[in-house]
C-alpha cells in the first residue's frame, strides 16, 4: 500500500512518513454518566464506512504535527485538503 | 563460432574477452556479452529442459519472456542467463537435467505427455490419497528448478528512495523523447531502461529514417538525453511495480562497473510516462519451442548487437513488418534466408516486400509455420496456409517465428486499468488512463519512427502540463498533430496455426500446451483466470512474459467466439522476478550512539542495542557481572543513562497537558523536589514512567524511559489534540546526557565537583537542583534512587559529557569507582523491586497488575487522565496477572520468559538472576493473581532441549533494603 498524505505545513509527502491516528471520533467524552462499556466503544469503535472519512495523522519524519485530512480508504485519496492543530 | 565483422551497432567489445566457466567446461566470451549469447557463440544450443517433458529448449528470446535460458549462476539458481551480463570468471550450470541439457536421462518423458493432462497434479495423484506425499516427492524431484545454495555468500544490495516529476518508463524511442520534451519545461525527469543500454527497437536496426540510420538516431537521441542535468537515466533498471501516487518501484541489475548486485528503486512521481514497447506474441504451432526456433527480434539482435549468426539456413514466419526487414538484414548479414512467411494477408510495408524482393527471397503472403520438424534441434518447417488448405516443407535450422507484436501491458495492469480488446491493433490496451499516467509509442500501437517518436513528445508535454509546468494548448499542439497525421498499426489477428495441438506450447514454463487448453475449456475453466490455475500457465518464473496475451485469444478462438470476448490474467508485482535479497537490502545497522560511547568502548564496554541506541551491557567478561553490581553496592559506580528521554514542557497550558498524559496529579509537583509518575495507554495499561520536576510557572522537566523518547512529543500532542491548549515541548534527549552516579560513596564523589551543599539535609532523596560542577559546568541533578543506593542522576549538555566523566572517574578512584553497565543495572534494580516497563509489564499490564496504582489521582477526574476509565475498571477485574517477586531454589535462575506452569500456563518469568548481593536467584513474574499470595509456590519450566523445571517461592518485595534507607540516606 502507498500513497500520499498532504500535511497542511510540509506539503503533500510520502505516506510512511506519517504515523495514522485513527479517524476522527470526537473529544474525549466526560467521565459523568461513563460506563465501561462507552468508554470501551470510545476507544476500540471505529465506524468503517467504505467513504470519505476525516481522520488523524501525524507528520512523524516531519513538522511532528498532528492534522486531519478528509481520505476515501477506498481509494486512498485524498477528498479535502487538511487541518492543522495547534 | 566466429564472430561477424565489426558493425557499428554491435555492443560486444571483441578486444576484452572474458573466460568463463560452464558445467565444467572452460569458455570465452566477451565483454557486452550475456551470459546467453556467450553460450550461444560456443555452440550451445540446448539452454535447459522443461519444467514435465523434459523437452530440450533453447534460446527463445532475449529479454527473458521464458524460463528457458534459467542456469544457475555464481551459486545463485534461477538466474536468466539472457539477461544477465558475462563477467570474467562467472560459473555457469544447467540446472533441472539428470545429466547435461543435450543428454537429458529424464528426457524419455516427453512421450508420456499424454499421460499429464491439464491439471493432472491435482487430479491423478489423490486417488488413493495416501500415495500423495510419495508422488509429491517423485514430482518435486523431476519438475521444478534450481535449488537454493544455503552457503552462498550474498552480495552487495542497494536501494535508492526518491522523489521526480515526471518518471518515463522505457527508454525506446518514444521514452527518449517523452523524457527529453518534459525534461524541456524544466522538470526533474527519471528514465528507466531495463535493458543496458537506451534506444528500444531503434538499437539494432539499420534501416534509415530520414537519411539516418536508426541505430545512429536512437544513439543521437541517448547523447542528447544523457548530457541534460535534469534527467536521471537508469540502464539494466526494470520497473516492477506501480502503486497508489503515481509510486514507481523498479530493479536494477548491477554492471561490472557497479559496486552492487542489485538495487531496489522507489521512485515518488508526478506523472508517469509508460513507453515499455512491445514484446513478440509467440506463434503458436506443434513444437513451436524447439531449439532453434526463436523469435525474429531475437534472431536480428543476435547478429546485429553481438555479431552472431542464429544459423546457417532460416525460415521467417512472421506477423509483423519487424520482422520482414530483420529477414532482409540477416541474408545481408550472410544468412541464408530460406523463404518468409507473413501470416497477414495484406497491410505490410511496401518498402519492406520490395526490400525481400531485390535479394531473391520468396516471400508468402497468408502463410504461417505449423510444424518444426527434429528431434533436439529444429531441421525442418512445414508451412501452411493460416486455413490450413496447402503445406510445403522447407530445411532449415533456424527458425523465426512471431504471431506479430503484443504491447507490455504490466503497468497498466497494476494501476488496475481494465484492459480490453482493441480491434485495429489486436492489443489488449486500457480504454483510457487516469490523470498523471501517460502512454506512448509502439506500446499504443504506434508503428514508425515519426509516429513513435511524435506520440512520445506528446506523452512528456502532457506529463508537464500535469505538473504545471506547461500551459495545456501547447502539449495539446503536439497531440493534435499524431493523431491528424498518424496512425496506429494494423496488428496480426492469428491465433493459432493450423493443427495446433498437443505439442503446441502456450507457456514454455508450465509445458502447457494447445490441447491443455481445450481440457480446461471443456472441464469448465473457461475464462484465463480459471485456466490459468488448472493448467498452471502463467505461474512459472517468467509468469505471463510467453501466454500474456495468447491465453484469452486462443481461448476465445476455442470458444468459438470473436477475439476480445476474454481478458489477459491479472498481472502482479514485481514485474521481474527480483531477489529476496534485494528486497532485504542492505540493512545497515542505524544506530545512535550516546556521547559517551568511545569512552566507555575504551574502557572494555560491550554493548548492546537498546531501541535506536547502542548502549553499554558490561564492562567484563563475567556475565553474571558480580563485580559490577558489588561495587555499587559497597562504593560507587557510574552509568551512562544519555539515551533516557529528557524534555522540556511550558506554555500557559503546560501543567494541564501534564495532568492529561500523567495518572499523577501533576499540579502537585513542587519546585526542587522530583514527582515519580507514569503514562498509560487508553486502556489503563502502563505505557512509561519518569520523573518530572517543576523549573517555574508552567514550566517543567521531565524524563521519560529511553525507548519512549520518540514517540512522546506525538503521544502529548494527540491527545490534547482536540483542545486548543498553547504548550511546547523541546525533546532534550539528544542535547543532555545523563551520567548515573550510585552507590553508598556517590556523595563523596559528587562534593568534590561541586561547591553546592549536597548533604542529606540540603539535598534530600528526591530532590532536584541546579549547579555547576567544577563552576564550569552547568548541571541538572536529580536525587534518585533506581538501583537501591544513594544516587544522582547528572544531567549536563552532551558536549560536555567526556569531561564530566573523567572528572568523576579521577574523583572517585580513591574510592573505587567504577563504570557499570546495563545488565548490572538490571539485576540492582531487580533487587530493589523496581520495574523496567517492557520487561516487567506487557501490552495487557495495568498500573494496578504492576502494584503502581497509588500513583494514579483519582480525584483530577477533569482533567481526562488518559487511561483513568479504564484504570477504574480495572481495579476490580478479576483474572488478571499480578506481578510478584520470587526466590528460586537452588542458585541457578530459570531464563528470562520462561513459563510458569500449574497443569496450564498461570504465568511468566520477567526477569530472573542470580544475586550477589543476597546470594540467591530471585525474579519478579506475572502470575494468575491466585498465585500471587505471599509463600504459593511457583513452577517454572524453561524450555530448552532438555527442557528443565524449578521450583521457586513468592516472597515480598523489594528484595534489598525493603525500608529503602539506602538511598534515602
Amino acid at each position: 500500500m502507498s500513497f500520499t498524505i498532504t500535511c497542511p505545513i510540509c506539503g503533500k509527502r510520502d505516506l510512511y512518513e506519517f504515523r495514522f491516528g485513527g479517524e476522527e471520533r470526537g473529544a474525549r467524552p466526560d467521565y459523568e454518566n461513563l460506563t465501561p462499556q462507552n468508554w470501551c466503544d470510545y476507544v476500540h469503535l471505529r465506524t468503517n464506512r467504505p467513504g470519505p472519512q476525516r481522520e488523524w495523522w501525524f507528520h512523524r519524519d516531519g513538522c511532528g504535527r498532528w492534522f486531519t485530512v478528509w481520505r476515501d480508504p477506498m481509494t486512498n485519496r485524498e477528498t479535502a485538503s487538511s487541518e492543522a492543530t495547534r | 563460432m566466429k564472430r561477424l565483422p565489426h558493425s557499428p551497432t554491435q555492443r560486444i567489445d571483441t578486444r576484452h574477452p572474458l573466460p568463463f566457466s560452464y558445467g565444467g567446461r572452460l569458455l570465452e566470451g566477451y565483454r557486452g556479452d550475456t551470459v546467453a549469447t556467450a553460450l550461444f557463440a560456443n555452440g550451445v544450443r540446448i539452454f535447459s529442459r522443461s519444467l514435465k517433458y523434459h523437452r530440450p529448449r533453447g534460446l527463445y528470446s532475449l529479454d527473458g519472456e521464458s524460463s528457458n535460458c534459467l542456469m544457475e549462476i555464481d551459486g545463485l539458481p534461477n538466474m536468466r542467463a539472457e539477461q544477465v551480463p558475462l563477467r570474467g570468471g562467472m560459473q555457469v550450470r544447467p540446472q533441472n537435467v539428470v545429466g547435461s541439457p543435450e543428454r537429458d536421462l529424464l528426457g524419455f518423458l516427453d512421450a508420456f505427455h499424454w499421460a499429464m493432462p491439464a491439471g493432472f497434479y491435482y487430479r491423478v495423484f489423490h486417488k488413493p490419497y495416501r500415495l500423495w506425499p510419495f508422488f509429491q516427492t517423485l514430482i518435486r524431484r523431476a519438475a521444478g528448478a534450481g535449488t537454493v545454495n544455503p552457503s552462498w555468500e550474498p552480495g552487495r544490495y542497494d536501494e535508492l528512495h526518491f522523489h521526480a516529476d515526471v518518471c518515463v518508463v522505457g527508454g525506446g524511442p518514444a521514452g527518449m523523447q517523452a523524457a527529453r520534451a518534459a525534461a524541456q519545461t524544466g522538470l526533474r525527469v527519471v528514465l528507466l531502461e531495463s535493458r543496458p543500454w537506451l534506444g528500444g527497437f531503434y538499437d539494432w536496426r539499420t534501416v534509415e529514417h530520414h537519411g539516418t540510420p536508426l541505430y545512429e538516431r536512437g544513439r543521437h537521441l541517448a547523447r542528447e538525453l544523457e548530457s541534460l542535468s535534469n534527467v536521471r537515466v537508469y540502464t539494466s533498471c526494470t520497473a516492477t511495480g506501480l502503486y497508489g501516487d503515481n509510486l514507481v518501484t523498479a530493479v536494477q541489475e548491477g554492471g561490472p562497473d557497479d559496486f552492487f548486485h542489485q538495487r531496489y528503486l522507489e521512485i515518488r512521481a508526478r506523472a508517469v510516462v509508460a513507453a515499455t514497447g512491445c514484446t513478440e506474441r509467440p506463434l503458436v504451432f506443434e513444437h513451436n519451442e524447439r531449439p532453434g526456433v526463436m523469435q525474429p527480434g531475437c534472431a536480428h539482435r543476435l547478429a546485429r548487437t553481438y555479431g552472431l549468426l542464429p544459423g546457417t539456413a532460416a525460415v521467417f514466419s512472421v506477423g509483423h513488418d519487424l520482422g520482414l526487414e530483420a529477414a532482409a538484414d540477416l541474408h545481408d548479414q550472410g544468412l541464408h534466408v530460406a523463404c518468409v512467411a507473413d501470416c497477414r494477408s495484406d497491410g505490410q510495408d511496401p518498402q519492406r516486400i520490395a526490400a525481400l524482393e531485390e535479394r531473391n527471397i520468396p516471400f508468402l503472403r497468408g502463410w504461417v509455420a505449423a510444424r518444426a520438424l527434429g528431434k533436439k534441434a529444429v531441421e525442418a518447417v512445414v508451412l501452411s496456409t493460416t486455413e490450413g488448405s496447402a503445406t510445403r516443407t522447407i530445411s532449415c535450422d533456424v527458425l523465426a517465428a512471431s504471431a506479430g507484436l503484443t504491447p507490455l501491458t504490466g503497468l497498466f495492469s497494476l494501476a488496475r486499468l481494465p484492459l480490453s480488446y482493441d480491434e485495429r491493433t489486436g492489443y489488449f490496451l486500457p480504454a483510457s488512463l487516469p490523470e498523471g499516467l501517460y502512454a506512448a509509442g509502439r506500446l499504443v500501437g504506434y508503428d514508425d519512427p515519426a509516429s513513435i517518436e511524435l506520440s512520445g513528445t506528446a506523452a512528456g508535454l502532457r506529463a508537464a502540463v500535469h505538473c504545471g509546468a506547461l500551459d495545456a494548448p501547447r502539449a495539446d499542439e503536439a497531440l493534435t498533430e499524431l493523431q491528424d497525421n498518424h496512425r496506429v498499426l494494423r496488428g496480426s489477428k492469428l491465433v493459432l496455426a493450423p493443427g495446433a495441438g498437443a505439442r503446441s506450447f502456450v507457456c514454455f514454463d508450465e509445458d502447457a500446451t494447445v490441447k491443455h487448453v481445450r481440457q480446461s475449456v471443456r472441464m469448465g475453466f473457461d475464462v484465463p483466470e480459471l485456466a490459468k490455475r488448472v493448467t498452471a500457465i502463467g505461474t512459472g518464473p517468467s509468469q505471463s512474459g510467453i501466454p500474456g496475451h495468447n491465453l484469452p485469444l486462443i481461448m476465445a478462438h476455442l470458444r468459438g467466439e470473436s477475439a476480445g470476448t476474454l481478458r489477459p490474467t491479472t498481472v502482479r508485482p514485481p514485474l521481474k522476478p527480483t531477489l529476496l535479497a534485494t528486497y532485504a537490502g542492505l540493512h545497515p545497522d542505524i544506530h545512535k550512539k550516546t556521547p559517551l560511547h568511545d569512552v566507555q568502548e575504551r574502557a572494555g564496554a560491550v554493548f548492546r542495542r537498546v531501541g535506536v541506541w547502542k548502549r553499554a551491557r558490561y564492562f567484563s567478561s563475567d556475565p553474571t557481572c558480580r563485580d559490577e553490581i558489588l561495587n555499587v553496592r559497597n562504593n560507587v559506580g557510574i552509568l551512562d543513562g544519555s539515551t533516557l528521554g529528557k524534555f522540556r514542557i511550558f506554555g500557559p497550558d503546560a501543567e494541564k497537558a501534564l495532568q492529561r498524559v500523567y495518572v499523577g496529579d501533576m499540579s502537585r509537583v513542587p519546585a526542587g523536589k522530583l514527582k515519580y509518575s507514569a503514562m498509560c495507554t487508553e486502556d489503563g495499561c502502563l505505557l512509561d514512567d519518569g520523573v518530572a520536576t517543576k523549573l517555574g510557572e508552567n514550566d517543567y522537566y521531565f524524563t521519560t524511559s529511553t525507548g519512549r523518547a520518540g514517540a512522546t512529543v506525538e503521544w502529548f500532542r494527540f491527545h490534547t489534540r482536540h483542545e486548543d491548549w498553547e504548550y511546547y515541548l523541546v525533546n532534550l534527549t539528544d542535547s543532555l546526557a545523563s551520567i548515573n552516579l550510585a552507590g553508598p560513596k556517590a556523595r563523596d564523589v559528587l562534593q568534590q565537583l561541586t561547591d553546592a551543599d549536597v548533604s542529606n539535609d540540603a539535598f534530600p532523596f528526591m530532590g532536584y537542583r541546579e549547579f555547576r560542577l567544577k563552576g564550569l559546568v552547568p548541571a541538572r541533578v536529580l536525587r534518585l534512587g533506581f538501583v537501591g543506593e544513594l544516587s544522582y542522576e547528572i544531567h549536563i549538555p552532551s558536549s560536555m559529557a567526556r569531561t564530566v566523566w573523567q572528572w568523576l572517574l579521577e574523583a572517585g578512584r580513591p574510592l573505587g569507582i567504577r563504570p557499570f553497565g546495563l545488565e548490572a543495572q538490571n539485576v540492582l534494580r531487580m533487587e530493589k523491586g523496581h520495574v523496567i516497563i517492557g520487561q516487567e509489564s506487557e501490552i495487557r499490564t495495568t498500573l494496578i497488575d504492576l502494584g503502581l496504582g497509588f500513583l494514579w489521582d483519582r480525584t483530577k477526574t477533569w482533567a481526562k487522565t488518559v487511561g483513568a476509565p479504564a484504570l477504574q475498571f480495572a481495579e476490580s477485574q478479576e483474572g488478571r496477572l499480578k506481578l510478584v517477586g520470587f526466590l528460586v531454589d537452588g542458585s541457578r535462575p530459570p531464563l528470562d520468559g520462561s513459563i510458569v506452569v500449574d497443569g496450564s500456563i498461570r504465568g511468566h518469568v520477567c526477569t530472573c538472576r542470580y544475586s550477589p548481593t543476597l546470594d540467591k536467584a530471585i525474579g519478579l513474574a506475572l502470575v494468575d493473581d491466585d498465585l500471587a499470595a505471599l509463600g504459593s509456590r511457583l513452577r517454572i519450566f524453561e524450555p530448552g532441549d532438555p527442557p528443565e523445571y524449578f521450583d521457586a517461592r513468592v516472597v515480598p518485595t523489594p528484595f534489598y533494603d525493603p525500608e529503602g534507607q539506602r538511598m534515602k540516606c
